[in-house]
C-alpha cells in the first residue's frame, strides 16, 4: 500500500543555499562540512523545444512498488543506494531522494517536465544523461516517472534501499540431523540430505592406502612413510583412519612445518622479497611457527595479528618499496584494511580503496573506515588517487555488529576491531577459515571464489554447521580438520575438476595437485635428502616438546634514557657486559631483540646482526664456541633510526623521537652449573658516534625499561621460549622454511608481493620445461641417487621397491618392476639409472596428484 | 573463477558434436584454454575495447633495456661537452664526452655511438622520455613501473609488457617461447624487486618470461640437463611413456589435471627438440657474424664470473655479453620470437647505475651497446625482419650531474657532489634525472630519420617539448602490435587493461604512416 507523504515546501533551484555536502562526507561520517550549492547556477537542462518532446506522464495512478522500484533497481541503485552515493546523490529513502545532491533539487514538485531528475532521465541533453553507465530508461519508464512525480511521490515507508545484510556473516546454529547407521559424523548427515535433495546416493569411498596418502599431504604436507603406512594398513581397528588422523595432528612440529606455507601465502611473510632490502617489511615467522606449533585459537590467532606485538605486526605494517607510495590506495594502512578484510572475512576491499566498488556493495569509506584503524593519523580520502580533502572516520564493514568509537586511541581502536571480528557475534571468521580448509582438502571451496564470502553456499548448512562446530570447539584449527578429515565425506573416491558440471554439484573430493612445498619436500623425501639450514630464525622446539626449563633470570629492556620505550633520540650505543666464567660453558645460547637494529660481537668476534630496520623480533645464537674460561666480552651494539629515513618526505620533527630498546638472554651452562646473563642495570653503554671523538667516552649507566610484556614491543613468553631453547643445528627438510628456488617457482610458489589465497593449479610449459632440463631438480636427483643408492651394496630391486614405496605409497608391480630394472641397467651407470627412475616417478600423475 | 569455469565448459559441451569426447578435446586443446577451463587464467574482458584497431605494423618486439639509468646527455641527446680538469665546476658540466654526427643531418649523439649513429637514419629516437615521481629513486621500482605501467605496490600482480604481449598475441611460433628474457640474473640486489615484475602476473605463469641469464649459455635452456646426452634424455623420456602406461593408475580415466600435466610435458619435450631449438645455440652462429656482435669473442667465452673480480672495470669486462644478448634476440627472431627483452643487466652501482666514475665507465658502456645494436639493426633489415620488428632502447631514468629527480620535484641527493672536482671519479653524472631521457625506436612501422622532443640545452636538461609517458610509450609498442590501449582482462571481477587505466594514447606521429 503506498503512503502520500506531503513534499516539503522548498522552491527548486532557487536562491542560493548552504546545505550540507553529502557523498563522501555524509558516508565518511562527516557532519559540518558545508559546501556551496552550486543550486543557484543550474539552469534548466533541456530546451523548450527538446522539453516538448518528453514522453507524457502515465495516467494511470503509480504504486511505487510496482511500477516505480524496477526502474530503480535496473538504472539507479548501483550508484546511488545500498550504501553508495555518487554525485551525493542518494535514493535509498523518499527523505534521501527529496534531499538531492551535488546537482541541486532532484524534482520540482507536481511537475514532473521541469524536475531535473526527469530531464536527465530522458536522454535527450546527450551530455547529461543518467544512467551513465547501465540501462537506458524507456520512454514507458520516463512516462511512469513523471506519473510518480506528479502524483506526489508515492514511497511506502517500509520500503527502502539501504545496504543488504550480507550473506554469511550472522552466526547460524543449524542444529544436527539424525544420524543414520554408517552415517554418525554430523558432518555426514548434512551431506546425505545434500546428496539426498540432489537424488543422489554416496558414492564409494577409496580404499585404506589412498586415504592414507591424502590424510598424509593433508595434515603433514609429505608422503607416508613405508613402515608408518604398514602399520595403518595393518591396524585391523574399524576406526584407523580416525586414529590415524589424531596420529598425524598430534606431530606438532609437522603440522607447523606443512601449514605454514598456507599460512605464509595468506599472510605474505616470506625470507626473501621485495620490501625487505631496506626495512620497507617485516617476517612474522618466529610468531607464526609458534602459533601453529602451539595450535593456538583461532580467534587469538587473529587478534594477534590484528592488534600485534613486535613479533607478529609485519601483517599489517604491509609491504613498502623505497620511495613514496605512488598510490593512495596502497598507504600502509590500506594493505592492512585489504589484507584484514580479505584473509580474516573473504571480502574484497581491492576495488573500494579507489572509489565505491562496481563489483560489490563496499564503499571507499567502508575501505578507508577500516584503514583508519592502523593508522595513528588521520588519514586523507583519495577517490581514484585524487585528494578529495576530506579526512576518513574509523568504520568497521559491518554496522550490525557494532562500531568503532571515532575517538579512541590507535590501541583502543585496535582492541576494538579485535572484538568486532573475533567476537562470536561474527559468524563471517569461522565462516571464511571453515571454508579456506574445505576448498584445500576438498578441492572446491563451500562458497567459491573463497574471497567472496558475501555469496551464498552450495551448502549453507555444511558450511554454518562447521562454522558453529568450530567456535563451540574454542576455534581450535586442528579440530575443524579432524572433523572433515575423519568425515566419511572427505574419504569419497576423487572426481576430475572437468567432471564437475555446469552449476557445481558435490559428488567428492576434487583431484588436487601437489603444491610446490609439497612436491620439493616429497622429492628430498623420496632421495633421502634435507635443504641444510632454514632460511630464518625460528624456534623449533615449540613444535617437538614443553619447554618447561624455567630460566633463573628475567631480562629487561634496557637503554641509556629513561621512557625510550616510548621515545629515544636518534642515536647508537655499545652496550657491554663483562663476566668470569670457571670454565668453558658446555652449552650457550643467546637470544636478542633491538629496536631498531643490532650487531653482536662477543670477545671481540662480530657474530652476526640483525636487518637494518625491523628487528623486534626475537634472534637466537649459538655462542658455545665463543665463550671461554676466565673473563668473557658480550657488546651488543644498539642503533635507534629516524623513522623512514629512506621514503623521500621529511620527517614531522615530533616523530623524530621513536621507541629505541634493546633486550637480551644468555643461557650459560657448564655442566649443571648456571651461568645465565641478562640485559639488566649491570650492563653499561658507550655512545656509538660520540659527540668528542678524542675524549674517551665515559660508560653510561641504563635504565631498566621493563620485561618482557613491556609496550610498544609485547615479547612475552616467547622471547624466554626462544631464550631457554637448546641450539638447534638439525637439517631443515621442509620448503616452507627456505626461501624458494627456481623450481618451486616454476610449480607456483608465489612470490607474496600480493595475499594468494588459491594457487593456480594448472600445469604450463614452462613449469614442464623446468621439470624437464632446470638445473635446480636435475641437481637434486643427482646427489638424491648416490644417497639412495650409497647404503644398499647395490640391491637394485630393493632400491626400486623403495622408491615406489617412498613416492607412490605402493610396491611396484611386477610389470614396472622388470621396466625399471631394464632402465637402470641400459643406463650408463646406476647412478644415471636410478636418477632417472626417480624422474620418471615424479613426473607421473600418480605423485604429481592427490587423488 | 569458477562460474566462469562453469559457463565457459557448457558453452563448450554446446558447441561439441557429439563424436568429439571429452578426452579427445583436453587432448587436443592448448594448455591456454585447459588453464581457461579451470578458472586459472584471467578472462579477456567482455566488452569491446572502446578504441578502433588500426592495423598492426609489428610483428614482434624487441626490448633492449639499458637498465641502471642511462644519462641522455651522455649518449643520445649530447650538451655542451666539459672535458674534464683538475678544478671543475661540476655546475659547468653538461657532457663528459663530445658530440658525434650521424646518419641523419643535425641530429648528434655523443662520442662512443659511431656505430648506432650510422644507422639512426633507420631510427626514431624520443628525446622527451618522462619518468614517473616515484620519490626517493629505487631503481628497480622505476623498472617495474616501466615494465608494467604500474606502481608498486599493487594489489594484484602487474604483469610485465612481455607477459601482456605473450597473454594477447600468443607465440609466433608454438616452439618458441612468447616472452623471452635475456641478460638478468635475479640473485644479485634488488633481485626480488626485479623478480616482482619480470612475471606474467594474475595472467598466469604459462605467460611468463623465458629466463636466459648468460647468452653464451642459452643452449643449456634447451638441452637435456648438464650431463645427460641426448639419447638418454630421450630414454628417459620413453621409459616415462611406458611407466605412465604400466603404471595402474596410469590406465584410470582421465581428468582434466592429469592431461594438463601430460600436455604440459610433450609440449615441453616438443620444445626441445624442436628444430627452432637451435637458434639458442650460439656455437652455431659463424665466427665471423658473431664478432660483428662482440669483436674480440673467443669462442666458449663465458661471463659468469664473480663480479668482484673485475676491479672497476667491470663495463668493460662485460662488453660481449651484451652484444651476445643482441646476437641471440636475432637469432631468435629469425625462428618466430614474439617478444624479447636483451638487457645490459641491472646490477645496483654497475652498468648504468654510475655512483662515481660516471665518465670512464660510461665509455666502457658504450662499447658494449655500440657495435652489436647496430649489428641488430642491419641484420633484421638485411633478413626482411626489420619492418615487422620494433626495436625499442630504454631505460628506467636518465641522469645528471646535480640534479636528484626533476627541476620541480627535487628529492633527496643520494651521491654527494663536490663543490669542485679533483678526482675524476667524481666526473660524470652520477644523480638520478627525471624530467627527460632518451628512447630509440627501430623498425616496427615506425618513422625512419625522426627525432620527437627537445630538450633544454643548459641544466636542467629538461623536457621542452613533446614530452613522453611511459604511458603513452606502452600505448604506441602496444598499437604498433595492433593491440589497442585499453584491452584488458578481469582480474578478480575487476578490469585491467595493457596500459595504465586503459588510457594510454599511442604517438600517432612517430608510425611511419599515420
Amino acid at each position: 500500500m503506498s503512503v502520500v507523504v506531503p513534499l516539503p515546501h522548498r522552491p527548486a533551484r532557487a536562491a542560493p543555499v548552504l546545505r550540507p555536502a553529502r557523498g563522501i562526507a555524509r558516508a565518511l561520517g562527516i557532519g559540518f562540512t558545508l559546501a556551496l550549492s552550486t543550486a543557484a547556477a543550474q539552469t534548466s537542462l533541456l530546451t523548450p523545444e527538446q522539453r516538448a518532446t518528453l514522453p507524457a506522464a502515465a495516467t494511470h495512478p503509480v504504486d511505487f512498488v510496482r511500477d516505480i522500484q524496477p526502474i530503480f533497481e535496473a538504472s539507479c541503485l548501483q550508484c546511488h543506494g545500498r550504501g553508495k552515493a555518487k554525485g551525493s546523490f542518494s535514493i535509498e529513502t523518499r527523505a534521501d531522494f527529496l534531499l538531492g545532491g551535488d546537482r541541486g533539487e532532484p524534482i520540482v514538485p507536481g511537475d514532473s517536465a521541469h524536475s531535473l531528475v526527469v530531464e536527465m532521465i530522458s536522454g535527450l541533453s546527450p551530455d547529461d544523461v543518467m544512467p551513465e553507465k547501465g540501462k537506458r530508461l524507456t520512454a514507458d519508464q520516463v512516462a511512469l516517472f513523471r506519473a510518480w512525480i506528479d502524483q506526489g511521490l508515492p514511497w511506502p515507508d517500509s520500503v527502502n534501499f539501504h545496504r543488504l545484510e550480507p550473506a554469511n556473516l550472522r552466526p547460524r546454529d543449524v542444529g544436527t540431523p539424525e544420524a543414520a547407521p554408517g552415517l554418525e559424523h554430523p558432518l555426514d548427515r548434512w551431506v546425505d540430505r545434500y546428496l539426498r535433495a540432489q537424488g543422489a546416493t554416496w558414492p564409494a569411498i577409496v580404499d585404506d592406502r589412498t586415504f592414507a596418502r591424502r590424510a598424509w599431504f593433508d595434515t603433514v604436507g609429505l608422503p607416508p612413510p613405508p613402515e608408518a603406512l604398514a602399520d595403518f594398513l595393518n591396524d585391523p581397528a574399524p576406526n584407523r583412519r580416525e586414529r590415524l588422523v589424531q596420529r598425524l595432528l598430534a606431530d606438532d612440529q609437522a603440522y607447523a612445518e606443512h601449514w605454514l606455507s598456507f599460512w605464509n601465502d595468506l599472510l605474505r611473510n616470506d625470507y626473501r622479497g621485495t620490501g625487505y632490502i631496506d626495512g620497507g617489511r617485516k617476517q612474522i615467522t618466529g610468531w607464526l611457527y609458534t602459533a601453529l606449533a602451539r595450535n593456538l585459537p583461532y580467534d587469538q590467532f587473529v587478534a594477534q595479528l590484528i592488534h600485534p606485538n613486535a613479533e607478529a605486526e609485519g601483517f599489517t605494517r604491509g609491504i613498502l618499496w623505497r620511495g613514496a607510495v605512488g598510490n593512495a590506495s596502497m598507504v600502509p594502512a590500506m594493505q592492512a584494511s585489504q589484507n584484514v578484510a580479505q584473509v580474516f572475512l573473504g571480502v574484497n576491499l581491492k576495488c573500494a580503496s579507489c572509489h565505491d566498488s562496481f563489483i560489490n556493495e563496499y564503499t571507499l569509506a567502508d575501505a578507508y573506515g577500516l584503514a583508519s584503524v592502523f593508522s595513528d593519523a588521520p588519514l586523507e580520502v583519495a577517490e581514484c588517487d585524487k585528494p578529495t580533502g576530506e579526512f576518513a572516520q574509523v568504520k568497521f564493514l559491518y554496522a550490525e555488529l557494532g562500531g568503532i568509537d571515532p575517538k579512541a586511541g590507535p590501541e583502543a581502536r585496535k582492541q576494538r576491531l579485535v572484538e568486532l571480528i573475533t567476537g562470536k557475534g561474527n559468524g563471517r571468521l569461522p565462516r571464511t577459515i571453515v571454508n579456506r580448509f574445505w576448498q584445500r582438502l576438498l578441492g572446491h571451496g563451500l562458497v567459491e571464489p573463497v574471497d567472496e564470502m558475501d555469496r551464498p553456499a552450495w551448502s549453507p548448512e555444511i558450511l554454518d554447521w562447521l562454522a558453529e562446530d568450530l567456535v563451540a570447539h574454542g576455534y581450535d584449527l586442528k579440530h575443524l580438520l579432524t572433523r572433515i578429515l575423519t568425515s566419511r565425506t572427505y574419504q569419497l573416491a576423487s572426481v576430475g575438476l572437468s567432471e564437475t558440471s555446469e552449476s557445481f554439484v558435490f559428488r567428492g573430493p576434487v583431484v588436487r595437485r601437489l603444491s610446490a612445498e609439497q612436491f620439493s619436500d616429497s622429492l628430498r623425501f623420496v632421495t633421502l635428502g634435507d635443504y641444510g639450514k632454514a632460511a630464518t630464525r625460528y624456534n623449533r622446539n615449540v613444535g617437538l616438546s614443553d619447554l618447561g626449563d624455567a630460566l633463573p633470570l628475567r631480562p629487561s629492556w634496557i637503554w641509556p634514557t629513561a621512557g625510550a620505550e616510548r621515545a629515544a633520540a636518534p642515536g647508537g650505543y655499545v652496550f657491554k657486559r663483562t663476566f668470569t666464567l670457571p670454565a668453558g660453558p658446555t652449552v650457550a645460547t643467546l637470544a636478542v631483540a633491538a629496536d631498531d637494529n643490532y650487531t653482536l660481537r662477543v670477545n671481540g668476534s662480530q657474530l652476526g646482526n640483525s636487518a637494518r630496520r625491523a628487528s623486534t623480533s626475537a634472534d637466537h645464537y649459538d655462542l658455545t664456541p665463543h665463550l671461554c674460561a676466565g673473563e668473557n666480552v658480550v657488546e651488543l651494539i644498539a642503533e635507534n633510526l629516524p623513522p623512514d629515513d629512506h621514503r623521500g618526505d621529511p620527517i614531522p620533527a615530533d616523530k623524530i623521537d621513536n621507541p629505541a630498546g634493546l633486550l637480551a638472554y644468555l643461557r650459560i651452562r657448564i655442566g649443571d652449573e648456571v651461568h645465565d646473563v641478562a640485559t639488566d642495570r649491570q650492563w653499561t653503554a658507550v655512545p656509538l658516534r660520540p659527540a668528542n671523538p678524542a675524549a674517551a667516552a665515559a660508560p653510561l649507566a641504563v635504565v631498566e625499561l621493563g620485561g618482557v610484556e613491556l609496550s610498544p614491543w609485547r615479547l612475552g613468553p616467547d622471547f624466554l621460549d626462544v631464550a631457554a631453547a637448546a641450539p638447534d643445528t638439525r637439517p631443515i627438510a621442509r620448503a616452507s622454511l627456505v626461501a624458494a628456488d627456481p623450481l618451486m617457482v616454476a610449480l607456483g610458489r608465489p612470490n607474496r608481493e600480493q595475499v594468494v589465497t588459491v594457487r593456480q593449479e594448472t600445469a604450463t610449459t614452462l613449469q614442464a620445461l623446468e621439470m624437464t632440463n632446470g638445473g635446480t631438480l636435475a641437481a637434486l636427483l643427482r646427489a638424491g641417487a648416490q644417497r639412495v643408492l650409497a647404503p644398499t651394496g647395490g640391491d637394485l630391486p630393493a632400491v626400486i621397491d623403495g622408491l615406489y614405496r617412498r613416492s607412490l605409497a605402493r610396491p611396484p608391480t611386477d610389470a614396472e618392476r622388470a621396466l625399471a630394472l631394464d632402465l637402470v641397467r641400459a643406463a650408463p651407470n646406476p647412478t644415471a639409472g636410478i636418477e632417472d627412475l626417480i624422474w620418471a616417478l615424479t613426473m607421473l600423475p600418480e605423485f604429481q596428484l592427490l587423488r | 573463477m569458477n562460474l566462469d569455469l562453469f559457463s565457459l565448459q557448457a558453452a563448450w559441451r554446446r558447441t561439441q558434436p557429439d563424436a568429439w569426447t571429452r578426452r579427445r578435446f583436453l587432448q587436443t586443446a592448448s594448455v591456454a584454454t585447459l588453464a581457461a577451463l579451470a578458472g586459472a587464467a584471467p578472462r579477456s574482458l567482455r566488452a569491446a575495447s572502446q578504441t578502433p584497431r588500426l592495423p598492426a605494423t609489428a610483428d614482434r618486439v624487441i626490448v633492449l633495456w639499458m637498465g641502471g639509468g642511462m644519462a641522455h646527455t651522455e649518449t643520445f641527446d649530447p650538451k655542451r661537452f666539459t672535458p674534464y680538469s683538475t678544478g671543475l665546476d661540476p655546475n659547468t658540466v653538461l657532457s663528459t664526452f663530445p658530440s658525434i654526427p650521424t646518419a641523419v643531418e643535425g641530429v648528434r649523439f655523443s662520442e662512443g655511438l659511431e656505430q648506432i649513429a650510422s644507422v639512426m637514419d633507420r631510427g626514431t629516437l624520443l628525446r622527451g622520455m618522462q619518468a614517473a615521481d616515484l620519490g626517493f629513486i629505487l631503481h628497480s621500482r622505476h623498472q617495474y613501473n616501466w615494465h608494467t605501467g604500474y606502481v608498486p605496490p599493487q594489489t594484484v600482480a602487474a604483469p610485465h609488457l612481455g607477459a601482456w604481449i605473450a597473454r594477447t598475441l600468443g607465440p609466433m611460433d608454438p616452439a618458441v617461447p612468447a616472452f623471452i628474457n635475456i641478460g638478468q640474473r635475479f640473485d644479485l640486489g634488488e633481485g626480488e624487486e626485479l623478480k616482482a615484475f619480470t612475471t606474467a602476473g594474475f595472467l598466469g605463469s604459462e605467460y611468463g618470461p623465458f629466463n636466459v641469464p648468460f647468452p653464451e649459455q642459452a643452449a643449456d635452456a634447451v638441452r637435456p640437463p648438464a650431463g645427460m646426452g641426448p639419447d638418454r634424455f630421450a630414454d628417459r623420456n620413453k621409459f616415462y611413456r611406458r611407466l605412465l602406461e604400466t603404471s595402474p593408475i596410469g590406465q584410470e580415466g582421465s581428468d582434466f589435471q592429469k592431461e594438463s600435466l601430460l600436455r604440459a610435458m610433450d609440449n615441453a619435450h616438443r620444445l626441445l627438440s624442436s628444430p627452432a631449438s637451435r637458434a639458442f645455440d650460439l656455437s652455431l652462429e659463424p665466427l665471423e657474424s658473431t664478432r660483428r656482435y662482440f669483436p674480440g669473442y673467443q669462442p666458449g667465452q663465458r661471463f659468469d664470473a664473480p663480479l668482484d673480480r673485475f676491479g672497476g672495470r667491470y663495463e668493460v669486462g662485460m662488453v660481449g655479453r651484451f652484444g651476445l644478448g643482441c646476437l641471440l634476440a636475432r637469432r631468435l627472431c629469425e625462428v618466430g620470437a614474439r617478444f624479447i627483452e636483451v638487457t645490459t643487466e641491472y646490477i645496483p652501482f654497475l652498468n648504468w647505475d654510475t655512483h662515481e666514475n660516471g665518465h670512464s665507465r660510461l665509455v666502457g658502456m658504450k662499447r658494449m651497446i655500440d657495435a652489436p645494436i647496430a649489428q641488430l639493426v642491419r641484420d633484421l633489415e638485411e633478413r626482411g625482419l626489420l619492418d615487422r620488428t620494433l626495436i625499442v632502447l630504454a631505460s628506467e631514468f636518465s641522469r645528471d650531474m646535480m640534479m636528484e629527480g626533476k627541476p620541480e620535484k627535487a628529492v633527496k641527493d643520494q651521491v654527494p657532489v663536490p663543490e669542485v672536482i679533483t678526482d675524476p671519479k667524481h666526473y660524470g653524472m652520477h644523480r638520478h634525472f627525471t624530467a627527460a631521457g632518451s628512447v630509440l625506436l627501430f623498425g616496427g612501422g615506425m618513422r625512419r630519420g625522426h627525432v620527437h622532443g627537445i630538450t633544454a640545452d643548459e641544466r636542467p636538461c629538461r623536457t621542452l617539448k613533446d614530452p613522453v609517458t611511459i604511458t603513452e610509450l606502452h600505448a604506441t609498442v602496444y598499437a604498433a602490435l595492433g593491440i589497442p590501449p585499453d584491452h584488458g582482462y578481469d582480474v578478480e571481477k575487476r578490469p585491467f587493461y595493457v596500459t595504465s587505466d586503459g588510457k594510454g594514447v599511442p604517438v600517432r606521429s612517430l608510425f611511419a604512416r599515420a
